[in-house]
């Protein structure tokens, strides 16, 4: 099962999502040629990849899903639906950090970026810990959607705060005190200062960024367990229409 | 003949309204079943009761072994294929959800049997309607089950997809599988089932074979019974007031 999953996404999108971010890091990177920058860039177009493949790509897929009666045959099948919705997020781990890899590759060899094996070793870690933080919430997303027009919305609204509040690709040091704030209040900014400071700055394992992806990931997981719905008709917080 | 299924006295209110009012459900092994009624009169709450996918207010269901989930086939509504796999991939997914290993061998014969033989590594949104419905049904026997539930197997298909989704069933009725099936195209209910369930406003309006409900209705055919089934109770609907809670 865990790799037909694995080929189904890489089929659907992984072409668009991995397209995508190497585009932005390529265009962004030719474009602004400040010296210093193309880490900064690499680090924020990683961050950006993993928030758009891991929740905006979980939220569409599992709304699809549900809509189409996926979960409501795996609750008529001996298959524990848990174990499906974890292949599920292993593959898209597994492909996000993959996409990732690429971003780093191409940092590498386009704009001589140097990478250590720690700082590679590191940064896989805090991309495993993001990426199941973005899923979970990705989940969270879908299930207080009823359609893709809604799960637009619901995720643009979290990506706002998210990206425009960390230093993904500017520095927030002149920015308005409330905006670092904000930034703070969502996992996204740990994403990038912990890959920052792994990749770009050459530090070991920062614990704290990894630790608040962490406690992200475990409010995401909550949130999305207690929304959870089987099938479209189902209302919100386990109660069935 | 073993009963495969037997619920007894099901009961389901939603929001005040009883949607399903004392249900007896029989299902005998081999026996080609439909179920029968107007939109929201009961049929899929009974049904998804039955399947354990809405719980009952009141009632039992028992079925003819502990562990039914891995013995009982279901196609849905919709038609939840995984995007991006062939024909043949979506039944070999399927299949592990039922922790099946299924053989290309398996996997093209089923393909064969429900007329898909061509449509292999076809993309599953690629294929035409008619085509998704008999992936579906495909996809419900990928385990070999006893008992398979089809929801409204033919609707919104040609006649000529909906001709080939009959002879399927007509297959699985001759090789011994228990179909249950809700429609409401009267004339393929009259040529598939054994027996018709009829269900209006949560309860069990008639039931028995086609030409024996015939007879003792005094009708010329099934649509017939149905026009009179929901219009006695339309009447019924005028002299009570509201819905009954």
């Amino acid at each position: 099962m865990n790799t037909t999953i694995l080929r189904s996404m890489m089929m659907t999108s992984l072409r668009d999502k991995t397209l995508f971010p190497v585009g932005l890091f390529v265009g962004l990177g030719l474009y602004i040629d400040t010296p210093g920058y193309a880490p900064r860039l690499m680090v924020g177009v990683m961050a950006l990849g993993a928030l758009f493949w891991a929740m905006a790509g979980q939220s569409f897929q599992v709304l699809q899903q549900r809509n189409k009666g996926v979960y409501k045959l795996l609750r008529v099948a001996p298959l524990p639906s848990l174990s499906f919705i974890w292949w599920m997020i292993v593959s898209r781990t597994i492909l996000g950090v993959g996409m990732s890899g690429l971003i780093v590759l191409t940092g590498v060899l386009l704009f001589d970026i140097r990478v250590t094996a720690a700082g590679l070793a590191w940064s896989v870690l805090l991309l495993i810990a993001g990426s199941l933080c973005f899923t979970a919430l990705g989940f969270f997303v879908a299930n207080l959607a009823r359609n893709e027009a809604q799960v637009n919305m619901i995720a643009n609204l979290l990506y706002v705060p998210m990206v425009f509040g960390s230093e993904a690709f500017y520095s927030l040091e002149k920015a308005p005190a409330w905006l670092a704030a904000a930034g703070k209040a969502f996992p996204f900014q740990y994403l990038v200062d912990g890959l920052n400071r792994t990749l770009v700055l050459g530090e070991s394992l920062p614990l704290f960024p990894l630790l608040m992806l962490v406690l992200f990931t475990v409010i995401g997981l909550l949130l999305a367990a207690v929304t959870f719905r089987w099938d479209e008709h189902q209302a919100l917080l386990g109660a069935r229409g | 003949m073993q009963t495969l299924v037997e619920a007894r006295n099901l009961r389901k209110t939603y929001r005040g309204r009883v949607v399903v009012d004392g249900v007896d459900l029989l299902l005998e092994r081999g026996e080609t079943v439909a179920i029968i009624g107007p939109n929201g009169a009961g049929k899929s709450t009974t049904l998804d009761i039955i399947l354990g996918l809405k719980k009952a207010d009141g009632g039992t269901v028992r079925f003819w072994r502990p562990d039914p989930l891995g013995r009982i086939g279901v196609q849905l509504q919709q038609t939840p294929f995984f995007p991006g796999l062939g024909a043949l991939e979506n039944l070999k997914l399927f299949a592990s959800f039922y922790r099946v290993k299924l053989t290309e061998a398996r996997a093209r014969e089923l393909l064969e049997l429900c007329g898909l033989a061509d449509a292999t590594g076809t993309e599953a949104s690629r294929l035409s309607g008619g085509q998704q419905k008999r992936l579906a049904i495909a996809a419900s026997l990928v385990h070999d089950p006893e008992l398979v539930f089809l929801d409204e197997p033919t609707a919104a298909l040609d006649p000529k997809a909906r001709k080939e989704v009959h002879a399927l069933i007509g297959k699985l009725a001759k090789s011994g599988t228990t179909v249950v099936f809700t429609s409401h195209d009267m004339e393929e209910v009259h040529r598939l089932a054994a027996r018709v369930v009829m269900i209006r406003q949560g309860r069990i309006a008639a039931e028995g074979a086609p030409e024996e409900l015939c007879a003792r209705f005094g009708v010329a055919d099934l649509a017939d019974l149905y026009v009179k089934l929901v219009e006695e109770a339309d009447e019924g609907d005028e002299g009570d007031e509201g819905v009954r809670t």
